[in-house]
């Protein structure tokens, strides 16, 4: 970074070396690759269906072949998220069965603290952020909002892809409970992307780490502390990226 | 001789100056009755009110050439001055001109071209009308409109209001049957109760239209609101008025209305009113032989949805709000989102734009140090 301050004095010469840490897998890139572009598709496909009555909504489907492919398309992009999400799964499993899942991700009493220290950061009660691990909470909030949202999509898109075999098990009732919640949950996980998940990434930082797998050493010291100070005193070969291979 | 030939050929020019003078108040006000007021009627009944008159018609049928006197003394045309000549315009003395028609059907088809001239509106509606299409189709035996109103004894045609079916029924014999015992029907016919539909209500009166277009189909959840979505008349017989409303809302509702609106001629198969309720023969749904008691409903499903479980009826929650008896799952989803959805906005954006705030002063003050 141009940006950067004069190096620390312990360093003998001038030249700056922009040390990089590794954040996320190859594997996890592509996981949120795919998520990225799916959520993205079953938006598209899915914000004219439900505003089908809106002029907007009309000029996307203009006809009731352009409505059949349109769900064609949605049916396709949620048996890819349901994929991805079954890999996901998947592997967390066999990580949680060898033992070697990291517990970065998993929330704790932490979690709660530092957010109502961010927040006495926010209003000037505090003069310090909370120091923050390889997670923060947003970061949390972030994978649990949309781990439990993209759920209950998905199990509430089922149900109204296939309401007649459902219903052989269940009561009649879902059927409508999981259309207005497919619905009205796909409205609230947009909202939660756009407001909170694009402020953080674009507007606070632009933070490409999810897509180049690395942070440099400055965002490191400033958003993850925690994290950065056990890396740089411990060896590097102890840290575990969360991937399968690792 | 020249003084003569003169006056000679003044009664002629009154004449021509009179015919002309009639003819102009004939050509300009063609819709008014009182124009065709003629003193024929008991020069014609002279000989047409003896009931044997009759005459054989190529045919082979027998055309009676009777006319009662009090009945036509009754009829709307005949106390208001219009008489046989308005109608039958070639007939203007004795002896009359002779008949060219082959049987009796061909002479009512064409007698009825009378009615344009006075009624031009209903005439040329009756022309877009279904009952035309089939003629022109070659069916003579579709109706003209002395088959629905009479002939020379026109009389209201819808007083009593019972009147209605019971003409249509003339031909239409299976749908009047199943009318009458349909709810709308039998409150028709046991209370004489003046709300309830009647064919014309829903089918139109002289430019009847095919009911089995996909666009009658489409416009069939507005027809029903005419009158079930008016708040008096459904109090009236404590029905709910908010059927439409809510329908309009459900999963068929707002396929249906959509296609009303962009593809009304598109064939599609979400449910309307009909299609579970029945057409002419809608019940009170505690009937136990209507399609929509509880006891049906699962047969009635299967219509569309082949071989759906007993829990199918339960998805359909269309008529009704949602409450916490009716509709348990729809209740908790409501009543869950109807606090997360704003929570999550309001969360996210008080947080943001707390985030926002600090990140713009600090920068200010960090610049102006």
């Amino acid at each position: 970074m141009s940006k950067s301050k004069s190096p620390p004095s312990s360093m003998t010469n001038r030249v700056k070396i922009l040390r990089t840490f590794p954040r996320f897998s190859a594997s996890q890139r592509w996981e949120h690759a795919i998520l990225l572009v799916s959520i993205a598709i079953l938006l598209l496909t899915g914000l004219p269906q439900k505003y089908a009555s809106s002029a907007w909504a009309q000029v996307v489907i203009s006809s009731p072949e352009r409505l059949a492919i349109i769900q064609q398309i949605h049916h396709i992009t949620a048996l890819v998220l349901t994929a991805l999400v079954l890999y996901h799964l998947g592997k967390a499993c066999y990580l949680i069965a060898k033992r070697k899942l990291p517990g970065d991700m998993l929330p704790t009493l932490q979690d709660i603290k530092d957010a109502w220290n961010m927040l006495l950061y926010l209003v000037y009660i505090k003069k310090q952020k909370p120091a923050f691990g390889k997670y923060n909470f947003e970061q949390k909030v972030t994978y649990w909002f949309l781990f439990f949202s993209i759920g209950i999509l998905i199990i509430s898109g089922y149900t109204m892809w296939f309401p007649e075999t459902i219903t052989r098990v269940l009561p009649g009732g879902v059927i409508p409970a999981a259309i207005m919640a497919h619905s009205t949950e796909a409205i609230a996980t947009a909202i939660f992307i756009v407001l909170w998940h694009f402020y953080h990434v674009h507007l606070e930082r632009l933070n490409l780490s999810i897509f180049s797998g690395w942070l440099n050493e400055e965002d490191m010291r400033a958003y993850h502390s925690l994290e950065y100070d056990q890396l740089v005193r411990k060896p590097r070969s102890n840290q575990d990226s969360g991937d399968i291979n690792s | 001789m020249f003084k003569l030939q003169h006056v000679n050929k003044l009664p002629g020019v009154f004449l021509v100056v009179g015919i002309l003078i009639l003819a102009s108040l004939l050509w300009f006000t063609p819709t008014r009755a009182r124009e065709y007021a003629q003193e024929t009627e008991q020069y014609c009944l002279s000989c047409h009110s003896n009931p044997d008159l009759e005459m054989t018609l190529p045919s082979g049928e027998t055309l009676s050439l009777y006319i009662s006197q009090e009945q036509l003394k009754d009829s709307v045309h005949s106390p208001n001055g219009i008489e046989c000549e308005a109608c039958h315009t070639d007939i203007t003395t004795y002896p009359h001109p002779a008949i060219e028609y082959q049987n009796v059907r061909e002479l009512s088809r064409s007698y009825y071209a009378a009615c344009q001239k006075c009624h031009p509106d209903n005439y040329t509606k009756t022309q877009d009308s279904m009952h035309a299409q089939v003629a022109e189709a070659g069916n003579l035996d579709a109706p003209i409109c002395t088959d629905c109103h009479g002939s020379h004894y026109v009389q209201p045609p819808d007083q009593p209001r019972t009147l209605i079916p019971s003409t249509c029924g003339n031909c239409h014999t299976e749908e009047y049957s199943t009318y009458q015992s349909s709810i709308h029907g039998n409150a028709l016919v046991q209370e004489s109760n003046p709300d309830v539909p009647v064919c014309t209500t829903c089918h139109g009166v002289h430019n009847i239209q095919d009911p089995r277009t996909q666009q009658f189909r489409v416009d069939e959840p507005d027809l029903c609101a005419s009158c079930h979505a008016d708040q008096e008349m459904m109090n009236k017989y404590g029905l709910s008025a908010d059927v439409y409303d809510l329908y309009s809302l459900s999963w068929h509702g707002v396929d249906v209305s959509v296609y009303d609106a962009r593809w009304p001629t598109i064939q599609h198969n979400s449910a309307v009113c009909t299609d579970c309720h029945g057409i002419h023969d809608i019940l009170n749904p505690d009937d136990p032989n209507s399609s929509v008691n509880p006891d049906n409903l699962l047969v009635t499903c299967q219509k569309c949805h082949p071989g759906v479980s007993p829990n199918w009826t339960g998805a359909w929650t269309g008529h009704y709000e949602i409450s916490l008896q009716r509709t348990p799952f729809l209740y908790y989803v409501d009543w869950f989102y109807s606090f997360f959805t704003p929570m999550i906005l309001w969360i996210c954006g008080i947080y943001v734009a707390l985030q926002i705030i600090r990140l713009v002063v600090d920068r200010a003050r960090r610049s102006l140090r």
